[in-house]
């Protein structure tokens, strides 16, 4: 399978190819990944792509799941608008 | 002044305010779909002794028995935030903050996505996302369509799917890669799919049930499985083929596939490219668990049951006072045995409000659960026995 043409985060358009060799780059974290590529920062807040960011750093790394949940959550868990966080209808 | 809050009207998040407005409890469920059932209302299959389970009806009953208990079920509504409070718990939603001493997370799991090229075409969804169109909102998802993926969860879609009058050309595996794990392994999935020989009478698990007995005879089925498959209500489900890719312009147009080695590796010179108006990916479940992770819940990683999951007592409690977990953010595993713990955590939840003098209804509905899960048709998983176990553990641990 030609990796460059797989994206994997779609909101921020990271393929698989650029998720791997940044992971074998720097052997880092999950959360680091995700810092370094954008995967999992898009709109959607990583919902899609998440588990499959933690599966690139487990390949490549041989890291395995710890008990502790690898990328945080961070409110909002929802994309809002602004109307709800304070904004005000003309 | 509410006593409880339940995030999710699915069967967990229903069952449980059945259970604490049944103790005089003044109960407020929300859920970001427009009604309540969550993932009941896509369910539709036949279980072995010939009755159907229908999805949509049972959550119409725990709807009407929630409601006529005076349960306030509010729908269409997202939580974003939760947080804790001296008293009790926050809770940040589109239609505004809410208090609550006690609060119940039932979010339930979501479907796991497997990148397959050519995915972000449309006309390719998630088989949970076909399953919703189709049994919720009647909406035809397309003529002839490919399910890539082949799970416990997919083969009932597509028997779903089927019964909704539209034709599955066949199910055939992702291309395996760093990211499908095991799902692009055809003795994997070969053995996954075995363990739930019971619930289809199908020639392939007829056949493949007699290299059930050893590691070694699984190899050899793997190896000697037809190219053409083996059809499950007549669709073909194909454990040597694989989506290469997904074609078509400004829409799915077509799947290329080929047939794969026992490893997953395509055979060159065997690709073909069959058309399709519309593809499923199936990935298969994991908990659901970004309020209990916000919320500052402690987590167990358990693959058998689906991934991290919040660690609770057997009374459905976290570590942290007051909140409360039931159902698939547990866990995945199927609705009865979510209904039974939604039970479990509502009785808990009256218990904790001191509503519950008596606690024998507390410990039936805890040996209920464990009854419900091993007559359970559909077994996600073989270890969830020892998974459950793992997290029981884990929440007596200092």
């Amino acid at each position: 399978m030609d990796a460059h043409q797989l994206i994997v985060c779609r909101c921020e358009e990271v393929s698989l190819a650029e998720l791997m060799e940044t992971a074998e780059a720097y052997p880092c974290s999950a959360r680091e990944l995700k810092l370094r590529t954008r995967a999992g920062m898009g709109c959607c807040g990583g919902r899609t792509c998440r588990v499959l960011v933690d599966q690139v750093i487990e390949k490549v790394t041989g890291q395995t799941p710890s008990h502790s949940v690898p990328l945080g959550y961070q409110p909002p868990v929802r994309p809002l608008s602004f109307q709800l966080m304070g904004g005000r209808n003309k | 002044m509410i006593d409880a809050l339940i995030i999710g009207a699915g069967p967990a998040g229903l069952s449980a305010a059945i259970a604490c407005a049944k103790q005089d409890l003044s109960v407020v469920v929300i859920d970001e779909f427009y009604r309540a059932g969550g993932r009941l209302l896509g369910q539709l299959h036949q279980e072995p002794d010939g009755t159907w389970w229908n999805g949509i009806e049972e959550a119409l009953r725990l709807d009407r028995e929630a409601r006529a208990l005076g349960v306030d079920i509010r729908c269409g509504v997202s939580v974003y935030d939760v947080s804790r409070t001296p008293g009790g718990w926050n809770v940040s939603t589109t239609a505004g903050k809410m208090e609550t001493p006690l609060l119940l997370i039932a979010t339930g799991a979501s479907e796991t996505a497997v990148p397959v090229p050519g995915w972000t075409l449309p006309g390719v969804m998630s088989i949970g996302a076909a399953q919703v169109m189709t049994n919720v909102q009647r909406v035809r998802v397309g003529e002839r369509g490919v399910v890539i993926g082949v799970n416990i969860l997919s083969v009932a879609i597509a028997r779903e799917l089927q019964l909704a009058g539209i034709q599955i050309d066949r199910m055939i595996l992702p291309p395996a890669s760093s990211i499908t794990g095991n799902a692009g392994l055809p003795e994997e999935v070969m053995r996954a799919l075995l363990r739930v020989a019971h619930l289809a009478p199908s020639p392939l698990l007829r056949w493949g049930s007699r290299f059930m007995h050893s590691h070694w005879m699984q190899s050899l089925a793997v190896r000697l499985y037809p190219s053409r498959g083996f059809p499950m209500w007549d669709i073909p489900i194909q454990l040597r083929t694989a989506a290469l890719e997904i074609v078509g312009k400004a829409q799915v147009e077509g799947v290329r596939i080929a047939q794969i080695t026992p490893d997953g590796q395509p055979i060159f010179g065997t690709e073909q490219l069959i058309p399709a108006d519309f593809v499923c990916i199936a990935g298969g479940l994991s908990p659901l668990a970004e309020l209990a992770a916000i919320a500052g819940c402690p987590f167990a990683y358990v693959p058998s049951l689906g991934g991290h999951v919040p660690i609770h007592n057997d009374q459905m409690q976290t570590a942290l006072p007051g909140l409360f977990v039931a159902g698939n953010i547990t866990g995945v595993e199927s609705a009865k045995v979510a209904m039974a713990q939604g039970k479990v955590a509502g009785l808990s939840m009256a218990h904790a409000r001191g509503a519950l003098t008596d606690l024998s209804p507390l410990t039936d509905a805890i040996r209920d659960v464990k009854a419900v899960r091993q007559r359970a048709t559909i077994q996600f998983h073989p270890d969830i026995d020892d998974g459950r176990a793992l997290v029981e553990k884990l929440a007596l641990a200092p």
